[in-house]
Order: structure tokens, then C-alpha cells, then sequence
């Protein structure tokens, strides 16, 4: 895995923004899986803090944007949506829980002689995670279908970046 | 249109990335540099090895606060500079770093 592919999972006016020379810094080179955890919870970070989806605002106009990203940033940047110290709760706690869930079936897969899917689920859990408390909070009031379509697409793409 | 938040002026503010951001600080006191610069300046400093993710977290912080400010790319890769803001934050947090040793000093002396 390269930060060229990791890159992707950062919001995309911090892309605009520091897209090039992130990748520039990082270098072509496959990542360690240390560096790929640190990328991967920077993204995640990225995704949560208003200033980091901002950051791409005084950049040139015609940036790229993906399709899921399009659709997740819209949900996030989105002023209306609100949600109680209840749903922080529960989506904490289905962060935990899936974590949780994740790290154990990476140890039961090292047990087992799967290297590899045990290596996937300790890379990947956090943010399949975080992505499946996402309901609870950053989509809350969203209708079924486009939680689970921002969901769903989210967590294919973070599939396919941790397997490629 | 949302009025502008006020800037903070403390590094404590930052969170997790309030130490990452004082040696970023600490690493562009003596002039402009790029992000592989500054991992490299602060592992020798400190033998800390800033992930990209954090280190990216910590100057997208660092840089919305103005505290810090990108000079135009070289080779794709964007230098860094302190601001003024910047060198006042970094001046109080040395200060109460200095504080905070001479009492731990003096406390471990009597113990």
C-alpha cells in the first residue's frame, strides 16, 4: 500500500490542499503497517475536524472530488444535523464494540495461520469501526437508504485501499 | 455566513496533537522547512518519528490558527514558516515548560 492510495481516504478539500506534498513527503514506497495505521487514523481525524475539511477552501476551483467522498462531505459539512450526548454515546460505544470485535477476530485469524486476514482486520477495524458508528451521529437524521449507501460505500472503499 | 472563531492561543487546545505541534513549532524556530525536514529536525531533536498522518494533523492545526504559514511549493513539496502568532504561543509554552522543570526539579532536590 502507497500514501498515493491512502491519501484518497482524507476529505477532499484537504486533498486540494495538501494532497501533493503529503504524497510528496511520504514517498512511493509501500508503507509499513505502522505508517499505514497513522495515515489511516490522520483520515479519519481529517474527516472529524471542521478545520481540516475546511482547509482546501481557498484552493484553485475544479479540484477532484470522488464520489463517496462528494457524498460523505456533504453529510459532514452539513450545519443542520445535530445529535445528543446519547447518540455520542452509542456511536462510542459501537465504535468500542466493533473495535473490539475486529482486533478479536485478527487474533483468532493470526491463531488460525491467516496472516493476512489477520493483518486486514488489525489495519482495517478501526476505521470499519468508525464507519459503522457513523449513523449514530455524522448521519444522523439521513434517511436508511443514504446511510446505508454512505455506509456501504465507505467501508467497500476502505476494503479495497487496504487490500490493494 | 458564520462568524469566524477567535483564535485560540494555547497549544493545549490541540489535543492529541498539542506535543506533535510544539515540536513542529520548536523544529521551524530556526527557519523554513518542509515536512520531511521537520520529521527528520525533530527525530534528531527529540528521537520522536512523526507519522505522516500526525504530522499532516498537526500542520493542518498549526497552519488554520496561523500560528505557522506555507511558503510556495519547491518540487512539490511546501515549506513552512513560523508567524508571529507562532513565535508568541511557542514563547509561552517554553516558558511554562521552564517553570514546570524548575519546580520538578526543585521538589525532586528536597524529596
Amino acid at each position: 500500500m502507497t500514501a498515493q492510495q491512502l491519501v484518497r481516504l482524507y476529505p477532499p478539500g484537504w486533498k486540494t490542499r495538501y494532497g501533493d506534498e503529503f504524497v510528496a513527503m511520504v514517498g512511493g514506497d509501500r508503507l509499513s503497517v505502522q505508517q499505514v495505521i497513522d495515515i489511516v487514523s490522520g483520515a479519519i481525524d481529517a474527516w472529524m475536524s471542521s478545520e481540516a475539511r475546511r482547509a482546501g477552501a481557498a484552493a484553485p476551483a475544479g479540484a477532484q472530488q470522488g464520489g463517496t467522498m462528494r457524498a460523505l462531505s456533504f453529510v459532514c459539512v452539513d450545519s443542520k444535523l445535530r445529535y445528543s450526548p446519547r447518540d455520542a454515546a452509542i456511536g462510542g460505544f459501537v465504535i468500542l464494540g466493533a473495535s473490539a470485535l475486529f482486533a478479536g477476530l485478527g487474533f483468532l485469524a493470526r491463531r488460525g495461520g491467516l496472516s493476512v486476514t489477520s493483518e486486514f482486520l488489525h489495519v482495517a477495524g478501526l476505521p470499519a469501526a468508525l464507519t459503522l458508528s457513523m449513523p449514530f451521529w455524522i448521519l444522523k437524521g439521513q434517511s436508511r437508504r443514504v446511510q446505508l449507501a454512505v455506509v456501504g460505500a465507505t467501508l467497500a472503499v476502505a476494503v479495497v485501499v487496504t487490500l490493494v | 455566513m458564520k462568524p469566524t472563531k477567535p483564535l485560540r492561543e494555547s497549544l493545549d487546545d490541540l489535543g492529541r496533537f498539542s506535543e506533535p505541534a510544539l515540536l513542529i513549532l520548536i523544529s521551524l524556530a530556526d527557519g523554513p522547512k518542509h515536512g520531511y525536514g521537520m520529521t527528520q529536525d525533530i527525530a534528531a531533536m527529540s528521537g520522536q518519528k512523526l507519522g505522516p498522518g500526525t504530522l499532516y494533523g498537526a500542520i493542518t492545526r498549526l497552519e488554520a490558527r496561523k500560528w505557522i504559514e506555507a511558503l510556495p511549493a519547491e518540487d512539490r513539496r511546501r515549506p513552512y514558516r513560523l508567524t508571529g502568532a507562532g513565535q508568541r504561543v511557542l514563547r509561552a509554552r517554553l516558558a511554562s515548560l521552564q517553570a514546570m522543570t524548575r519546580i520538578g526539579k526543585s521538589r525532586l532536590a528536597e524529596g
